[in-house]
């Protein structure tokens, strides 16, 4: 018993030895050896700033609450292991200038505190009686949005396997075009959703993946959207666990399209269960038309991806070199399992090196958009880089293949893909977009001499600055990679542009004969025939245009022309009628139908 | 004379512990059943699977452990899930239970004897004992599978199978390879 006793004893007296030391490293810190930590007042405001409040709560994201002492305290060790790891919270992008938005990084003293705490007994201590804490409120963050979509039916997630990746199509409601100045994301069951990103899908070029699939979406970590338009991509829209959603800053609303359709790329982790998952999107409208045109420029070589077995640095590089003085706002790297470091950075033209990224062991689960404090700006001449590395080696556990194979891009998670996003803002006043794009699209043939996308959009660029001929050659380079109804169509359109209009018909029955419901041809084609006065021929295809699209006025107004050129004066008052319904601003339709009232009576 | 006693029943379990016998432990099921899961005779081992209602660690092995269950449990391989502490109730496992479909038994372990006993440290671990009755020893505990490698690390898919293994070892009559595997999860001292 006395021997007991005396052990006990030393143990007492080393414990004092050790905290005293301890005392000594975090000299002038809260973590004193005279007193044990408590609960309260040393332990709460760190959980609650840094873990309950944003995911850690009922109804939050975190798969626990630590919303409660006692929550804590049934987790004390877990907390101190996992914040001593920098685990959680998470927040993998290393220190930098400028910071990003709403880091959530702890500091060496509170990963101390928290250790200390744990080990002393995890001691409540007494509430402060003038202690208030609010959490997030169940749903919407941003009040009652201005349009909700659901989709048809729910998903539901089997309750063990691989993580599943699926691609959510909600269609948009919507008889004119609006401003958005925010979407907030409920993702469904937040506990399985480890993040989500919205893409805008212009020509609803996903509904028909959405539709082979029997279930509701489809599958695939990264979708690929057509589009004939340049209209590139501007904002970031994306969810993850705890961070609130954001509204976009005074003049950067975007434009949302009647018919366009919005696609939920969602990263989903069984549970255990079989979990029901319904995403809802929620939309803000704004009034106010877009003053600034950011674009998000991206950075990838995914051509050069190709990762031996066992390759343990593998490194792929891009740059991009700034025509214009321009802002970055935000980035967002994307890689797969294979990730290892993934670095951003610009080279100045003075020399210097501004880091826009840097990431240590990359993590897919906890990829996201970081958004900066202080856009970082670029001057024209700068050279923006990526590099990322990739270990295809069995030690690293997250790979996808047991053993190791050779992987290549691909949007399946057991391929590999290196992505860095930057939304940048141009300086000056005018859309400079276009520019951007004009540079992207060309370091882009440099990569890959015949990849239909970049011959197609350079050709898009260079056909909205007026250069139709150059255009004309992009486009057929792109065709003659692969047949596409829609560089079919914008052919024809950069043909009429030259006044090549028996050329510009055959593409827009070519892309017809590729894709018969396409709209778009058949508008073109009906305009052509309208104005080689073969309105009998032009009616057929404006009224498949109006049955796609009833809110089109343009297609109303010219229905009703191709109507009244064949004396159908009645039917063709009808469409005007229509169109001016929808616009009533539209000129030409009030003509027309001041023309077919004369006409009729 | 408090002290003393307190000394004593501390040499009491320690010998308990290193016999690694725990015939005489009683616990409850759900239902408020007194069971003494290591007297079970006509049994060739015994797997206790610990467990807690709000581990997402442990949640995520619900559908492996139904696959071990109805693999093992019908050739005299008994399986308990245990939820050690005592702030869980036994409508709170029951519906835990219902939740995660779990066909196995389930026992509550609120003063940590099962968890002392066997030496686990986490949720998920186990705990396997060969034989049964007076000759039940433990012959391994740790992890299920190698699937998680630390938090926030996991396989795809595991590449052991530990559990497995030790439980096919027992059946075939063959040398049991691994005797402990470190285990990731929710620390159980945390539910004391």
């Amino acid at each position: 018993m006395w021997r007991g006793m005396a052990g006990a004893a030393i143990l007492v007296g080393l414990m004092t030895l050790f905290l005293f030391a301890l005392s000594c490293r975090n000299a002038g810190s809260a973590a004193q050896a005279s007193a044990p930590l408590a609960f309260y007042p040393d332990i709460e405001p760190i959980i609650f700033e840094n873990c309950a409040q944003p995911c850690h709560h009922p109804g939050g994201a975190g798969p626990f609450s630590l919303a409660t002492y006692e929550d804590v305290r049934a987790r004390a060790r877990q907390i101190a292991v996992v914040t001593g790891k920098r685990y959680m919270p998470p927040w993998p992008p290393e220190p930098q200038k400028p910071p990003f938005l709403g880091e959530r990084r702890l500091s060496g003293d509170q990963i101390e505190r928290l250790r200390l705490w744990a080990e002393q007994g995890a001691r409540e201590g007494k509430r402060p009686q003038n202690l208030v804490r609010s959490l997030p409120p169940e749903g919407w963050q941003l009040g009652k949005p201005d349009l909700i979509l659901n989709l048809p039916k729910s998903f539901t997630l089997p309750a063990e396997g691989t993580d599943v990746f699926r691609n959510f199509v909600f269609q948009v409601p919507l008889s004119s075009p609006r401003y958005v100045r925010a979407v907030e994301i409920l993702p469904g069951k937040k506990n399985v959703v480890h993040h989500a990103n919205l893409l805008i899908d212009r020509e609803q070029s996903s509904r028909r993946l959405d539709e082979q699939d029997p279930e509701v979406g489809f599958p695939g970590m990264d979708v690929i959207l057509e589009s004939s338009q340049f209209e590139p991509d501007s904002h970031f829209l994306f969810w993850k666990p705890g961070t609130p959603p954001s509204v976009e800053p005074a003049g950067m609303t975007w434009r949302l399209d009647p018919g366009t359709d919005l696609i939920l790329n969602a990263h989903l982790q069984p549970s255990g269960k079989p979990e029901i998952i319904e995403p809802i999107l929620g939309i803000y409208f704004s009034e106010e038309a877009p003053k600034f045109f950011p674009m998000l420029l991206q950075l990838e070589h995914d051509g050069a991806l190709d990762i031996p077995p066992g390759g343990k640095d593998f490194v792929v590089t891009d740059e991009y070199p700034v025509p214009v003085d321009l802002d970055v706002l935000g980035v967002y790297p994307h890689a797969h399992y294979l990730g290892n470091i993934v670095e951003g950075w610009a080279d100045l033209p003075d020399g210097r090196r501004q880091t826009l990224i840097r990431i240590h062991n990359w993590d897919l689960n906890w990829q996201a958009v970081y958004r900066y404090q202080e856009p970082v700006f670029l001057p024209r001449g700068s050279v923006i880089r990526m590099r990322f590395s990739y270990d295809n080696s069995a030690d690293n556990v997250r790979n996808p293949n047991h053993p190791p194979q050779r992987v290549k891009a691909g949007n399946r998670s057991s391929d590999e893909m290196g992505h860095l996003w930057l939304q940048v803002l141009p300086k000056g006043g005018a859309d400079q977009r276009i520019v951007l794009q004009e540079t992207l699209m060309r370091a882009r043939l440099g990569k890959y001499p015949n990849d239909f996308s970049a011959h197609f959009n350079l050709a898009s660029v260079l056909q909205s600055r007026g250069r139709a001929r150059e255009a004309i050659e992009h486009y057929r380079a792109a065709l003659a990679v692969r047949s596409n109804a829609l560089a079919l169509n914008s052919l024809g359109t950069a043909l009429q542009e030259v006044d090549q209009f028996e050329e510009a018909a055959a593409c827009y029955r070519k892309a017809l004969r590729l894709r018969p419901d396409y709209t778009d041809a058949h508008y073109n084609i009906g305009l052509l025939l309208l104005r080689a006065h073969q309105s009998e021929r032009a009616i057929a295809h404006f009224e498949q245009v109006v049955r796609a699209r009833p809110y089109d006025a343009d297609a109303h107004n010219d229905l009703g022309s191709a109507l009244f050129m064949q004396g159908r004066v009645q039917e063709a008052a009808v469409h005007f009628r229509t169109a001016l319904r929808i616009n009533p601003e539209h000129q030409n339709a009030r003509d027309n139908l001041r023309l077919a009232e004369q006409r009729g009576r | 004379m408090n002290r003393l006693l307190l000394w004593l029943f501390a040499l009491t379990q320690a010998f308990t512990l290193a016999r690694g016998s725990g015939e005489q432990i009683e616990l409850r099921d759900p239902e408020g059943r007194v069971v003494s899961p290591l007297r079970e005779s006509d049994v060739r081992a015994s797997v206790f699977i610990f467990t807690r209602t709000d581990c997402p660690i442990s949640n995520r092995y619900a559908p492996e452990l139904r696959r071990l269950y109805s693999k093992f449990a019908g050739r005299r391989i008994a399986f308990w899930l245990v939820y050690p502490g005592h702030k869980v109730s036994p409508a709170g496992i029951q519906a835990h239970l219902k939740e995660y479909a779990y066909p196995l038994p389930a026992l509550q372990d609120p003063d940590h004897r099962l968890v002392k006993l066997t030496g686990v440290r986490v949720t998920p671990e186990v705990a396997v004992f060969a034989g049964s009755g007076a000759k039940a020893h433990l012959v391994y505990h740790g992890r299920i599978d190698d699937r998680f490698e630390d938090f926030g690390k996991s396989r795809p898919t595991a590449t052991r199978h530990e559990l497995e293994d030790v439980l096919q070892a027992i059946l075939d009559g063959s040398p049991i390879a691994t005797s402990e595997a470190p285990a990731v999860g929710c620390f159980i001292a945390d539910l004391e």
